[in-house]
């Protein structure tokens, strides 16, 4: 099955692919992207039916400050999941939030952040979901009031807040924060969870990983700043690294919620040097004091 | 490296969606403010002094909360201390026999995380107490043996007892008293 996909794919006809230059998609390669993005956790409905929950078949609901959203399905079934995407939907659809049919997504799937991936991490990942076991189950619509429910009314709020992850050059910046930088804003989308919003739901970046209090799920999302006082400006490479590879602070308290979920299924089982990386990164963020006890 | 894929202000969308869009977005701006308004209600307060029995079994809590930390700082910064981890991770699990008298008498008005659910179901409870225990132990056997590579998945399988507890019985962040207003 995964192997008839891979093939699939790599015969599909893709003038975008063409164009890049990026290599067929690798399952090995795809498995470390999936886990950079912290096992794509949201599409798996742990929360409504625990362990037994059917890997990335979706239903998750997602709460947020304009309703509640499904996770949708991100099994290779053809005809409730994505199995008869090609390449340049899978990646219309991480980069710009368009299904194949030219819908928007509702952006409680960050695709926000996901814009900021190469080419070659997003063949790869479409490469290893398609070598996952297949699973059919029906999206489901959201529950939320008018006008968050409608899809077309996505078309602004896209206007208004979407901008593709801007990564520039920086050759002043070494090699590990220009990966860590990659991995936190783009993979990871760390940014999705600990960066607070606008009210229309954009990203405020003047408050880039200062911490939300209505993270997804209505979860609150500390401020992974470098800030002594409410920030984790007190918290070492090591203590970071420690952290995303086991789940525990440096003052020996366990984690909770999603971000327990995308530590055990996606960050832990990255190396080490990237884990790093994106300590890095988050120890030369600029400090933003941001208590959210106060807000 | 990045492709040219036509973004959504291509012209092609552009003329599609930005007329409708703009209407859109300033009715989503009003219903956005109104939404964050409405949900603004106020945080609880807690000030004032803990009750004894809130004191006494957070105090408890943070000791084996200290020893992980403990543990957690010789593994990651690499430090030679020579059988404190296996001491460590025996502190906390003898620790386990303080937690049911602690928490036995339901106290959950005040400054705490613990939630009713504790009393209702508190075979389950001492369940997880038994398990912290089994974990605690563990990582003291594997601390104290031949095998470093066993240290690594013992001190996750100990943060994972934590977890098990806390996600059924402990408030999560944004209902705790650590975050409450001030
Ligand atoms: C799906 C949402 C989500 C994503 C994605 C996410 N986090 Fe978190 N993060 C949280 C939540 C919620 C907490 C609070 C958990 C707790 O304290 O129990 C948290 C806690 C943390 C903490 C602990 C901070 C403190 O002061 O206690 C750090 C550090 C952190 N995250 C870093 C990251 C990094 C780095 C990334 C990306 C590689 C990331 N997070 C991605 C939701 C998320
Ligand atoms: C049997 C259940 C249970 C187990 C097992 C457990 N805890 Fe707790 N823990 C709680 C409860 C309940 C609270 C909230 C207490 C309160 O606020 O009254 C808590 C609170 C805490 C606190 C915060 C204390 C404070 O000052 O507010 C820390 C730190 C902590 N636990 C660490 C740990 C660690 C580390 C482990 C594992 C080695 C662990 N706990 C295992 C139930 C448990």
């Amino acid at each position: 099955m995964g192997i008839a996909w891979i093939v699939l794919i790599s015969v599909s006809s893709n003038p975008v692919l063409g164009e890049s230059g990026a290599q067929p998609g690798d399952v090995g390669r795809g498995r470390h992207v999936f886990f950079a993005t912290g096992g794509c956790t949201c599409h798996t409905n742990l929360p409504g039916e625990g362990k037994d929950a059917p890997l990335l078949a979706g239903g998750r609901g997602l709460k947020t400050p304009f309703g509640v959203f499904y996770s949708t399905n991100i099994t290779p079934d053809p005809e409730t999941g994505i199995g008869d995407w090609s390449d340049a939907d899978f990646m219309r659809a991480m980069r710009e939030g368009l299904s194949p049919d030219g819908e928007h997504y509702f952006p409680v799937f960050p695709y926000t952040s996901f814009s900021g991936l190469t080419d070659q991490d997003l063949v790869d990942l479409r490469a290893y979901l398609a070598s996952l076991p297949a699973i059919r189950r029906e999206n489901r619509p959201p529950d939320a009031p008018f006008p968050f429910s409608w899809r077309a009314t996505l078309a602004g709020w896209k206007w208004l807040n979407f901008e593709p992850v801007p990564l520039p050059d920086a050759p002043d910046r070494s090699e590990a924060w220009i990966r860590g930088r990659y991995l936190v804003t783009a993979a990871a989308h760390c940014g999705e969870c600990h960066t607070p919003r606008t009210l229309t739901g954009g990203l405020d970046r003047s408050m880039w990983l200062a911490g939300s209090r209505e993270g997804p799920e209505g979860e609150l999302a500390p401020n992974i700043t470098p800030d002594p006082k409410t920030g984790i400006g007190r918290w070492s490479v090591a203590d970071l690294v420690w952290y995303l590879e086991m789940g525990i602070k440096p003052d020996g308290d366990d984690t909770q919620g999603l971000m327990a979920e995308v530590i055990e299924h996606g960050y832990s089982h990255l190396p080490k040097s990237d884990l790093e990386a994106i300590a890095v990164y988050l120890k030369a963020l600029p400090a933003i004091e941001h208590d959210l006890r106060r807000e | 490296m990045r492709n040219a894929v036509p973004t959504f202000r291509s012209p092609r969308l552009f003329s599609r969606v930005i007329t409708p869009g703009i209407v859109l977005v300033l009715v989503m701006g009003l219903a956005g403010s109104l939404q964050a308004d409405g949900s603004m209600g106020g945080h609880a307060d807690h000030h004032g002094s803990a009750e004894p029995h809130i004191q006494y079994r957070q105090a408890v809590m943070s000791g084996i909360g200290a020893n992980m930390g403990a543990i957690a700082s010789i593994l990651k910064n690499r430090l030679s201390m020579p059988g404190h981890v296996a001491i460590h991770a025996t502190m906390i699990a003898d620790s386990a026999r303080l937690i049911a008298p602690a928490f036995e008498k339901k106290v959950v008005e005040g400054p705490t995380d613990a939630k009713a659910a504790i009393w209702e179901d508190w075979k389950d409870f001492q369940e997880d107490i038994a398990k912290m225990e089994e974990a605690a132990r563990n990582l003291a056997k594997a601390a104290s043996g031949q095998d470093p590579a066993a240290v690594g998945p013992a001190v996750k399988a100990l943060g994972k007892s934590c977890g098990g507890c806390h996600e059924e019985f402990r408030k999560p962040k944004e209902e705790s008293y650590k975050n409450a207003a001030r």
